[in-house]
């Protein structure tokens, strides 16, 4: 699949770039990171300009994010009423649209282009929580464009080196995503031990 | 366990980061069938038409069809071409793993 992703934007450019981000920004698993970063290499040989390739991997980004939000807003119901047990059930799904009410903006904005494997999830319970759209498509198109110059600068910059730059970001990006839940957990332990405590 | 797991998972990414980042100094990409001839002449630093020329192909300056396209239209195992352009990168003074000896560099 990867291979056939990438041969696409390499023949074809633009329109391969749009509809891939576009597609995986709804949720499809597809390898986004290596190809905004081989887009860059293409900006770097002068195949593409540089502000049409991080407006459209902006663009097409942003409309797959505003496909999952409405999704999780319109058929979100539907959808917890028929597989809720499976997330978790109702109390775990109104504890998660809690969570996207509270850190609504920052964490739409961190997760387009610092945790971006939770990306996905946050459009949808976004959606689910009723976070208010046009603040929803402020933090989004922020991020995405955001996310779309660093992984397009470091494609320019590196363009001999693609591969190895895909996996050192990648393996960075489940990194920070460890931190976090170190972080997390951590907190949640010496809040236990200073109950227990007092 | 949950936090050492968390601590462990750092670790281990952080680890396998600062890998990458140092091969990112030191090797040469490895050639795949979705690059076009230009692609790898620009991560090899070699002109493109000395790599048309190792597979059999009169260079065309936007030619951006990917090796696997190539291999298809020329009824040829992409594995050949990949080889055949490895060959022609050792020569210009590069070198691949695939190409290399147990012992040493290709010749």
């Amino acid at each position: 699949m990867s291979e056939r992703i990438l041969a696409a934007l390499a023949q074809y450019g633009f329109p391969a770039l749009f509809a891939v981000v576009t597609i995986a920004s709804i949720g499809v698993p597809l390898p986004v990171s290596l190809l905004l970063i081989v887009t860059g290499s293409l900006v770097a040989q002068g195949v593409m300009p540089l502000w049409g390739a991080i407006a459209l991997a902006t663009a097409g980004s942003a409309l797959g994010d505003q496909i999952g939000y409405a999704i999780g807003r319109y058929g979100g119901a539907k959808l917890i009423a028929r597989f809720g047990a499976m997330l978790g059930g109702p109390e775990r799904i109104a504890k998660a649209e809690a969570h996207a009410r509270r850190w609504g903006g920052p964490g739409v904005f961190l997760s387009r282009w610092l945790v971006s494997p939770l990306g996905s999830v946050i459009n949808f319970t976004s959606g689910i929580a009723e976070y208010p759209w046009m603040h929803f498509l402020f933090w989004d198109v922020l991020g995405e464009a955001l996310g779309a110059s660093i992984y397009i600068a470091l494609g320019f910059f590196f363009s001999d080196r693609v591969l190895e730059l895909d996996a050192a970001l990648g393996d960075f990006t489940w990194m920070i995503l460890a931190l976090l839940a170190a972080g997390v957990v951590g907190w949640m332990l010496w809040q236990y031990v200073r109950t227990k405590k007092g | 366990m949950a936090f050492c797991l968390a601590i462990a998972g750092t670790f281990i990414f952080a680890f396998r980061a600062g890998r990458y980042t140092r091969r990112l100094r030191f090797e040469n990409e490895p050639i795949r069938p979705w690059m076009s001839v230009p692609f790898i002449a620009h991560t090899h630093h070699v002109p493109s038409a000395l790599l048309f020329h190792a597979i059999g192909i009169e260079p065309q300056p936007h030619d951006r069809r990917p090796l696997a396209t190539i291999a298809r239209e020329r009824h040829r195992p992409v594995e050949d071409l990949v080889r055949d352009l490895e060959r022609a990168l050792a020569n210009a003074g590069h070198t691949h793993s695939s190409l290399e000896p147990p012992g040493g560099k290709a010749p």
